[in-house]
């Protein structure tokens, strides 16, 4: 319910080498202001009180002022101001200059309101999202197609504006893999807090799986946390890949989930591990292979068969909540859980990457053909 | 030299323990104050206010304005806070919230901050201040208004025809092609009250140069007037550039002839530079006034001349000059060229340095006084203590390397609003409650106006310091959706804009009661020091009972025995000032 609540950040991600370089910049100053600032406060705070009325202090001084005190408070704040501007400017060179390692590898992107498309140097393209290799300078150029939008990814310190009629260009050199905000910071228009997308940074070896479309998005499970089994979930775009999306957005873990050893609340639905053709007893006495067909009644009409031991309290996914594709889907993805593979309780999938560059698995962000693809 | 007796005030006055600059008129009486006729009074009928040319009615017309106004901006941002209470928007619509935002940026900036304290402080106390009758053109003060007005009724009926959604940027060409929302109505509106803008400023430029009481020197005007000045020429300076900036548009909006058309040619960073060539200075049109405030309410409650006049007087003018040339550091990101971007850089480096010698100034005016906490003088630290905040944090966006990240953020919306309204707005605050009692006779309740003081500048800090950390965080500014894990700081921050909004409804409660049930303030209930308390209160239709004659400068505080004192003063003020010059400051008149 508060979800808020949870420890909110507060630094932000530092996941490329000039956001390393940006931050001693933003510390150095953050230090410098919060001293002034506090020399200035304590001495107002000294004046306030020992220079407020009172029996005591009834006669003020009569004072004008001290050239002295005038030239030191002038210039030594001067002398603040300029390193910040020399320093700043060096900082500013970093993130203009493309070194010619990251000019190898240029990605292009175009703002259109409200979306980002983004092709990399392999010519595959994606929709609000660029994957990066970790370690790996690429530059990036941009235009619009219509309005000045801003591509901004903070985890990277990096910013431009991308303007009609003009290529403007910015470089990164991802280091830590993770997923991160992409964010349109020039004001476009009705959609502007909807030009949103992710960065994905992967280390090499997940990048080569990732442009093999062999790649795994990995997830953390009760086995893995028992330090057993994979941390890797199924083919990215794959069926079952889908089904598991599915199966967080659905909330089918309020119910069908791993009691987690921190959380009291036990199961209130069985449990769905290697439990694909297997033999189940029901309530009313039956015995039933858990196929396929089994399980698409399970979820279109869950009270025909309740299993023995379970109450019937699961709702109905009618056709509004689940097409028959989600359900087979949902289907493909109970038929991969294997032990230690169902979520805990309300966990949240993870952000999943893109999904598989080949359309022939199925990417439900389909990458743009030659005509610019979907609007 | 003409012998410092011939300065001698004839008129003996009692003992008092500062030095007004001129010799105070003796207080009424009751039955001489009931019977007394005075601006409010005279001739109060309708026509009689709609057609004034009296400078302090023109403020009194123009408070009741930019007061509308406020609360229409308020309004608006009351429902841009509400609706960022949850990641997902909590009553908006997109277009509702893109709306919203825009009126409260257009009608804060162009219809309250701009005009506010020129329009009402400055309309009545700049020629109070240098001992005038009026300004120097009194009709052309009325026209001033009215066309500030009739420029007003545009930002109205764009309002009520469905609003505007481009952000008070009006970039192209989002807002030259792409927007369907009322661009063309706003920019007239823009368009006009911008004259309103150049006239006033002409007028008190004009007022300042050749209405000056025998006696007033520059050296002995209030700092007040001194910002006020340099603003004035700020607005003549740069709000033909704005005018012409916002016709180009409406010539692209209606011709479509590409001046900002990228597709035929146009360059839509062109309007950029040149809207910023007029609306970084307007920054300092909107803060100058309100640090010329605190310079008068500082020292009258400090009990203390001003620490460093000239400093603080040749600061408000380099503000003024250097403003003019850092408009590039908002276009750092836009594809700006490195050099280009290195000068801005550097010379917003040199702007800021003005300010900060005014804080240290003002904390130094405070060593050695004797502080009184009323209302004006809370508001007046409240200024200090988070305009110190918002110029630090400045430093951050003009420094070309951390702007990259910072750049149209939430860290700017917190940087600005704490200059904006932790400056400006406090400072309008401490300026209303300290002429209060001038302007209508009364005085307020001490105990209410001071708690509002209170939560009002607690409220503030608290909706705005939230909003660096999401704004280092990354969130952009104009999002009315965001990622989830913003929520908590949005959910403070609109937590202590509600706190906020209490204590900027406060005022209006007891300062209307004031006029109905205030006990009279007498001629100087501050014993301040300026022209403007040296009348009765209200003042006269034309201020003063007879021409002041100035003997002294604006804030000789510290001084016991007031006038009885005036050779061993006078000696001392003009060695220490320089500023008695052979003609014995006498500038104009006699």
């Amino acid at each position: 319910m508060f979800g808020f609540m949870e420890t909110p950040p507060i630094y932000p991600d530092q996941a490329s080498k000039f956001a390393v370089e940006y931050d001693y910049l933003f510390w150095y100053m953050s230090a410098v202001v919060a001293v002034g600032g506090a020399a200035v406060y304590a001495l107002l705070i000294y004046c306030c009180f020992r220079f407020a009325k009172s029996p005591a202090n009834t006669r003020p001084q009569r004072i004008l002022g001290s050239n002295k005190l005038e030239i030191i408070w002038t210039v030594i704040p001067l002398l603040f101001f300029l390193s910040f501007f020399v320093w700043g400017a060096r900082v500013w060179d970093t993130a203009i200059g493309i070194p010619p390692e990251a000019a190898r590898r240029e990605y292009f992107v175009v703002g259109k309101q409200w979306m980002w498309k983004v092709q990399d140097p392999d010519g595959l393209r994606q929709i609000n999202e660029i994957t990066l290799e970790a370690g790996v300078p690429v530059k990036v150029t941009g235009t619009s197609e219509d309005v000045i939008h801003d591509f901004g990814i903070p985890a990277f310190r990096s910013k431009f504006d991308v303007v009609p009629g003009r290529y403007t260009a910015a470089w990164y050199e991802p280091t830590r893999p993770g997923t991160y905000h992409l964010f349109c910071d020039q004001y476009c228009g009705q959609g502007h807090s909807q030009m949103v997308g992710k960065v994905n940074v992967l280390s090499g070896a997940d990048y080569q799986e990732w442009k093999n479309g062999t790649y795994r998005t990995p997830f953390v499970n009760a086995a893995a946390m028992a330090g057993k089994a994979t941390t890797k979930g199924p083919l990215d775009g794959s069926p079952a890949w889908r089904g598991r999306l599915l199966f967080h957005k659905l909330q089918c873990n309020g119910c069908h989930f791993t009691q987690s050893p921190d959380d009291p609340t036990p199961p209130k639905a069985p449990s769905l591990e290697n439990l694909w053709m297997t033999k189940r007893e029901l309530s009313d006495g039956r015995t039933v292979t858990a196929s396929d067909e089994y399980l698409r009644t399970a979820i279109r009409n869950p009270t025909e068969h309740v299993r023995s031991g379970w109450k019937a309290i699961m709702p109905a996914f009618h056709t509004g909540l689940a097409t028959e594709l989600d359900i087979i889907d949902l289907t493909a993805y109970i038929r991969s859980l294997k032990p230690g593979d169902l979520p805990y309780r309300n966990e949240k999938s993870p952000t999943p990457i893109g999904g598989a560059p080949k359309a022939s698995q199925g990417n439900p962000n389909p990458p743009a053909g030659p005509d610019g693809g979907k609007k | 030299m003409v012998s410092t007796t011939t300065m001698r005030p004839d008129v003996p006055v009692e003992k008092l323990d500062y030095t007004p600059q001129t010799v105070p008129p003796p207080e009424l009486t009751p039955e001489q104050a009931r019977g007394r006729t005075h601006y409010l009074n005279a001739d109060n009928t309708l026509l009689g206010w709609l057609l004034t040319v009296d400078h302090k009615r023109i403020g009194m017309m123009y408070l009741l304005g930019v007061t509308l106004f406020f609360v229409a901006g308020a309004i608006a941002v009351g429902l841009v806070r509400t609706n960022l209470i949850t990641p997902t928007g909590a009553i908006l619509e997109l277009d509702q919230y893109n709306k919203a935002f825009t009126a409260h940026g257009t009608i804060m900036l162009f219809l309250f901050l701009i005009p506010v304290v020129p329009g009402v402080l400055g309309n009545f106390f700049v020629p109070m201040m240098i001992g005038a009758k009026d300004m120097a053109f009194p009709k052309l003060n009325l026209m001033s208004f009215y066309v500030w007005a009739f420029g007003a009724l545009f930002f109205i009926y764009q309002l009520m025809v469905g609003g505007l959604d481009t952000g008070w940027t009006l970039y192209p060409p989002y807002s030259t092609k792409y927007s369907h929302t009322n661009v063309l109505y706003a920019g007239l509106g823009i368009f006009i009250t911008g004259f309103s803008s150049i006239l006033t400023g002409l007028n008190i430029i004009a007022t300042v140069h050749k209405m000056r009481c025998p006696g007033m020197t520059w050296g002995r005007l209030p700092l007040f007037v001194w910002a006020m000045y340099a603003t004035s020429v700020i607005q003549l300076l740069g709000t033909p550039v704005l005018a012409v900036t916002v016709v180009m548009a409406a010539v692209e909006k209606l011709f479509g002839i590409g001046i900002f058309d990228p597709t035929i040619g146009g360059d839509p960073v062109l309007f950029q530079h040149m809207f910023w060539f007029y609306s970084h200075p307007a920054v300092y049109i909107m803060i100058l006034p309100g640090m010329g405030v605190i310079n008068e309410v500082l020292t009258c409650f400090a009990r203390k001349n001003i620490f460093g006049y000239a400093a603080v007087a040749w600061s408000s003018v380099g503000i003024a000059v250097v403003g003019f040339l850092v408009w590039g550091h908002h276009m750092f990101l836009a594809g700006q060229g490195y050099y280009l971007s290195m000068v801005f850089a550097f010379l917003t480096m040199l702007v800021a340095v003005p300010s900060a010698i005014k804080v240290f100034n003002w904390t130094a005016t405070l060593y050695g006084g004797v502080i009184t906490y009323q209302a004006p003088m809370i508001h007046a630290l409240g200024f200090i203590v988070l305009f110190t905040v918002g110029g630090l944090t400045g430093l951050f966006l003009g420094t070309m390397g951390t702007d990259i990240h910072l750049h149209d953020t939430y860290f700017v919306i917190a940087h600005f609003h704490y200059t904006m309204v932790g400056g400006m707005m406090f400072a309008w605050q401490a300026g209303l409650h300290f002429w209060w009692p001038k302007m209508t006779g009364r005085m307020y309740s001490d105990f209410w106006s001071r708690l509002a003081a209170i939560v009002m500048i607690v409220g503030f800090a608290l909706t705005f310091l939230p909003q660096f950390a999401v704004g280092y965080l990354g969130m952009p500014r104009r999002y009315p959706n965001y990622p989830p894990e913003f929520q908590i700081y949005n959910v403070m921050s609109t937590a202590a804009a509600y706190i906020q909004g209490i204590g900027f409804i406060m005022p209006a409660f007891y300062l209307t009661a004031s006029l109905f049930f205030g006990k009279s303030a007498g001629n100087n209930p501050y014993r301040a020091t300026g022209l403007e308390w040296q009348t009765h209160s209200p003042p006269d239709a034309h201020n003063f009972p007879a021409t002041p004659r100035v003997y002294f400068g604006p804030y000789e505080y510290g001084v016991p025995d007031g006038l009885a004192l005036v050779d061993k003063l006078d000696a001392q003020h003009a060695h220490a000032n320089g500023t008695h010059t052979a003609k014995e400051g006498v500038t104009s008149g006699s």
